[in-house]
């Protein structure tokens, strides 16, 4: 009983929980910086530990240690207290994925709507940030921010659903377990599709580059975010990281087969009852396999940072609401429709 | 701890480019500096848009008089430690406008300076190595301060 207890909190703050989550997104921005600066011919962080790999960890430290600013006509409560929740709540939503193991650290039924929701709440939290720094620019950017982030909750919703639908479950584990006899769904017909759009719409839920406008620099300073520094900044900036890892994570859990390697395809049943018989092989070989396929779902992220340059913000209000979200409401109408109809086409299991 | 910190100040200086005035000669060579050949982004350098964010001020121009006191107030916006770097001959003694009505001679009469990069304008390479003087300073400063030699 102890013991349990102590396992679970140990599963909760060491590995894979917050220090392993936060050691991840250190890992997944220096493979982004440095693939970027890739793109665009640069060398990108060098000389801070091997090829630089400890360039974000070094950041964060020397923000940590920076003078913490607050300005005066903030409201000082509300301006404290949101880059922390900021961090704790896409931690939270990270303890729903499966990284060591089919399941999460914490599991229940229907728990893929809860991380959806915690997505919503973290849009909230950033238009809270901007509007209690007081700053003209921050205003200005937490409006942005809720404009857009509001407009790709929907399809972002819907393409993590059409999974779900297919799997004919709303619990995380059982839609990975579903890709495990059923084929990853990104090979499954309109949820490829889904997948596609869930790539674009983490683009606007994350504010990388062509829909970076809540923080627009050449417009805005540093949008929403300008008035934090030191501390504060360090976490909105881990947060932001985490909403990367969260985003790559969810894409990998529900369209590519969450933490399962080569070992479910067929005719290699004896490697996967191996991995399965012993549990610290388990471990080491679905980390690996979470690692690879969050790492390619990341560098197709950088590769449409680095391609496209920022949208004016009537071409992001589109597309939310003429291009996407019809076409994902097509898309889970398309799926029920085929669900129902053609009895084979999804297996139960 | 603190060895841990002073590694991380020398290990990630952002950036803030701010004109007080120049003729833009150096403010395009700064921007040559974090391009492709240059890649300032090797020692950790990134460019901040907020000056909340910022580490270090890279400055040009001679400051006129208009621009004065917004330098002012961008310096003291910067959060503790911040390091100003200027480059250009004009931000170091006033250079080609030295002497006019409407301009001080050098960013250093307005606010304390760490590191003079000088050229008219400065070339990039010299913008580097400007900036990697102003590691290896801060690096002898943090040495000092712990007693060491
Ligand atoms: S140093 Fe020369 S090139 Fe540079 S800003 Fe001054 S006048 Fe222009």
């Amino acid at each position: 009983m102890v013991l349990d207890i102590f396992l679970g909190i140990l599963q909760i703050v060491l590995f894979p929980g917050i220090v392993f989550c936060i050691g991840l997104t250190f890992l997944l921005e220096w493979i982004d910086r440095k693939y970027y600066a890739d793109l665009q011919n640069r060398m990108g962080p060098l000389y801070v530990g091997w090829r630089g790999i400890l360039q974000p960890f070094a950041d964060f430290i020397k923000l940590m240690a920076k003078e913490d600013i607050t300005p005066k006509a903030a409201d000082r409560r509300l301006f404290t207290a949101t880059p922390f929740f900021s961090v704790a709540v896409p931690l939270l939503a990270l303890l729903f994925i499966p990284i060591t193991n089919v399941t999460g650290v914490l599991s229940f039924q229907g728990d893929l709507i809860f991380v959806l929701f915690l997505t919503t709440v973290i849009a909230i939290l950033i238009i809270l940030a901007g509007y209690s720094s007081m700053n003209r620019y921050s205003s200005i950017g937490a409006a942005r921010a809720g404009l857009q982030l509001m407009g790709y909750e929907i399809p972002l919703t819907l393409a993590a659903l059409t999974p779900a639908m297919i799997a004919r479950s709303l619990t995380i584990t059982e839609i990975v377990k579903y890709q495990a006899v059923a084929g990853m769904s990104i090979l499954i017909f309109p949820s490829m599709i889904a997948f596609g759009v869930f790539i674009i719409t983490l683009l606007p839920e994350l504010e990388k580059i062509p829909m970076d406008i809540p923080e627009a620099e050449t417009e805005l300073v540093a949008g929403w975010q300008t008035e934090f520094s030191g501390k504060k900044y360090a976490f909105l900036r881990l947060s932001n990281n985490l909403e990367l890892l969260l985003g790559a994570g969810l894409a990998v859990t529900l369209f590519l087969g969450g933490p399962y390697g080569i070992e479910k395809l067929p005719g290699l049943t004896a490697l996967d009852l191996a991995i399965q018989a012993n549990i610290v092989l388990s471990t080491v070989w679905y980390t690996a396999w979470f690692l690879i396929k969050t790492a390619i779902v990341v560098l197709i992220i950088t590769n449409l940072r680095a391609l496209f340059s920022r949208y004016r913000i009537d071409q992001m209000v589109r597309g939310a609401w003429k291009y996407l979200t019809p076409l994902m409401i097509g898309i889970t109408a398309i799926t029920m429709l085929l669900s129902a109809a053609v009895p084979g086409l999804y297996p139960i299991v | 701890m603190s060895r841990l910190v002073d590694w991380a100040r020398r290990s990630s200086p952002w950036l803030l480019h701010f004109n007080s005035g120049s003729c833009n000669g150096c403010d395009i060579e700064i921007l040559a500096a974090l391009m492709p050949r240059f890649d300032l982004e090797r020692f950790g350098a990134l460019l901040k848009g907020s000056p909340r964010h910022a580490d270090v001020l890279v400055c040009t121009g001679p400051v006129t008089r208009q621009q004065a006191p917004r330098l002012r107030r961008i310096y003291e916006q910067m959060p503790e430690p911040k390091f100003v770097m200027v480059v250009g001959t004009c931000g170091s003694t006033g250079g080609v406008f030295r002497g006019c009505y409407n301009a001080a001679e050098g960013i250093d009469t307005v606010i304390p300076v760490d590191v003079y990069v000088p050229g008219c304008p400065a070339r990039p390479e010299a913008i580097a190595l400007g900036a990697v003087k102003l590691l290896e300073k801060l690096k002898n400063a943090q040495k000092q301060a712990r007693g060491e030699k």
